[in-house]
């Protein structure tokens, strides 16, 4: 079935189980499609903007009131819609960081931040991650002195991922944001895999910046983000315009340069509106969410051989496993070679393993049903029995 | 034409909307549980009178 020309309809979740470990979070609500069909035209939230004409005080749709309990929600002052978790990375690293000077990422970082400091001139440096692939506020610390013997200065802004995108890891936002704060180092808390997810304080983990994905975790069309702050820093990152044309003499009123005037216009925004309100409740049942993971995770562990990479017990439903010893040996000799695992997961309504993976590989279960992660739990251990592998209990 | 029959055009495309979420958390065998064949079957029943409106207002 074709939705244009040459555009295969996209059936993937409504035909398989997704497990993909970015797209679990980021499926759209019922809500967020029918929100598609009605604004997908280009400036379809533009119908009714008023002085002062900026996207964040459109009354309706009621996208000024959805700012509101955006911030709210996240225990912060100020809130902005942005073009995906980068854009909120990009205009606070342009903020802060001038050429030459010394930021603070660590080993987990995601590249994105990376190149929001590299675009402002930033020079990168690493809180490195300890042999639990944490990081932590001691190694913050240590690193910050380090850059402070090394720059004579410390770091100008702090980008730490709650969760990490390679292990789904869970870091000590809060415990590092107090040795950020010792240092007057203002901190970005990356939450792409947590806001929309599980529930985000900004002011008790006490960041001065609360980034989040649309598109990846409050089921929202992309691009999408957000990037909120707190009221010291708003007036920083969201300053307004205050450029004037030499010929017209013309200004531009209330727009913010970082947000080069308005942000997310359409379908993304109304998208993520339609999803909030699922969104704000789900995140209160994230305990639900792990109890599935744990199922799958039972089953994964359970087939000899296999192990998590990820830290242990699960603090989040995306993980990294290696089944180097397991599935990695049955490719050794089988047909389909590497294919196998994902050829035999298709043919069970699964989808989401990149194709060919059978030594490390990541998945994420949110946003399963109970009889779907049971679903998931007993093909792993099917494909494992099916293909010689012991199986415990 | 009315705005019943854009109205109508939505209201049936929401509840296949509906419907499709349905399919989601189903997938992949889509096994419907009790609850689920109710709601499925009222959905069913209000897309048929959404069309059955909709040709009234499109076709009259």
């Amino acid at each position: 079935m074709r939705c244009g020309q040459g555009i295969e309809a996209r059936q993937v979740d409504e035909l398989f189980i997704n497990i993909d470990p970015i797209q679990a979070g980021g499926r759209l609500t019922a809500d967020a499609m029918k929100a598609v069909v009605a604004y997908g035209d280009g400036y379809s939230v533009c119908d009714n903007c008023r002085k002062p004409n900026r996207l964040d005080y459109i009354a309706k749709p009621p996208i000024a009131e959805f700012h509101k309990d955006l911030a709210t929600w996240l225990n912060m002052d100020a809130v902005r819609t942005v073009p995906g978790a980068r854009r909120g990375f990009q205009a606070v690293a342009h903020t802060y960081v001038k050429k030459g000077d010394p930021v603070l990422l660590t080993s987990l970082s995601h590249y994105t931040e990376f190149l929001a400091v590299e675009e402002s001139g930033g020079i990168a440096r690493e809180i490195p991650a300890n042999g639990q692939k944490l990081v932590t506020p001691d190694a913050a610390a240590e690193k910050i002195e380090a850059v402070k013997k090394e720059f004579s200065r410390a770091p100008v802004l702090a980008f730490i991922d709650h969760v990490d995108y390679q292990y789904g890891n869970m870091h000590d936002v809060a415990g590092i944001a107090k040795v950020c704060r010792q240092y007057d180092v203002p901190i970005v808390y990356n939450g792409a895999y947590t806001v929309g997810i599980l529930p985000v304080d900004g002011k008790a983990m006490g960041v001065d910046f609360v980034v989040g994905s649309g598109h990846k975790s409050m089921a929202a069309p992309a691009p999408s983000g957000i990037l909120a702050a707190t009221a010291e820093r708003e007036k920083e990152v969201f300053r307004t315009t205050a450029i004037t044309g030499d010929v017209t003499n013309r200004t531009f009123g209330i727009k913010e340069p970082e947000m080069m005037g308005c942000t997310l216009m359409g379908v993304t925004l109304v998208g993520m509106m339609a999803s909030f309100p699922h969104v704000k409740e789900r995140t209160k049942h994230f305990d639900k969410e792990l109890a599935n993971h744990q199922l799958v995770m039972d089953a994964l562990l359970s087939i000899a051989g296999t192990t998590c990479l990820s830290e242990y017990p699960r603090k989040h439903t995306m993980t990294r496993i290696n089944t180097v010893e397991s599935f990695d040996r049955i490719a050794e000799t089988h047909k389909k070679r590497g294919y196998y695992l994902q050829s035999a997961l298709e043919e069970r309504g699964i989808t989401g393993v990149i194709p060919g993976a059978t030594k490390v590989w990541k998945f994420n279960t949110y946003g399963t049903t109970r009889k779907q992660a049971e679903h998931l739990a007993r093909s792993f251990v099917e494909i494992a029995r099916e293909n010689g592998l012991s199986v415990k209990g | 034409m009315s705005k019943r029959a854009v109205d109508m055009t939505f209201q049936a495309i929401y509840t296949l909307t509906d419907l499709r979420a349905l399919l989601r958390e189903t997938a992949p065998t889509h096994e419907f549980d009790a609850k689920q064949r109710e709601q499925a079957q009222r959905l069913l029943e209000n897309l048929e009178r959404q069309v059955g409106s909709l040709k009234q207002e499109m076709l009259k």
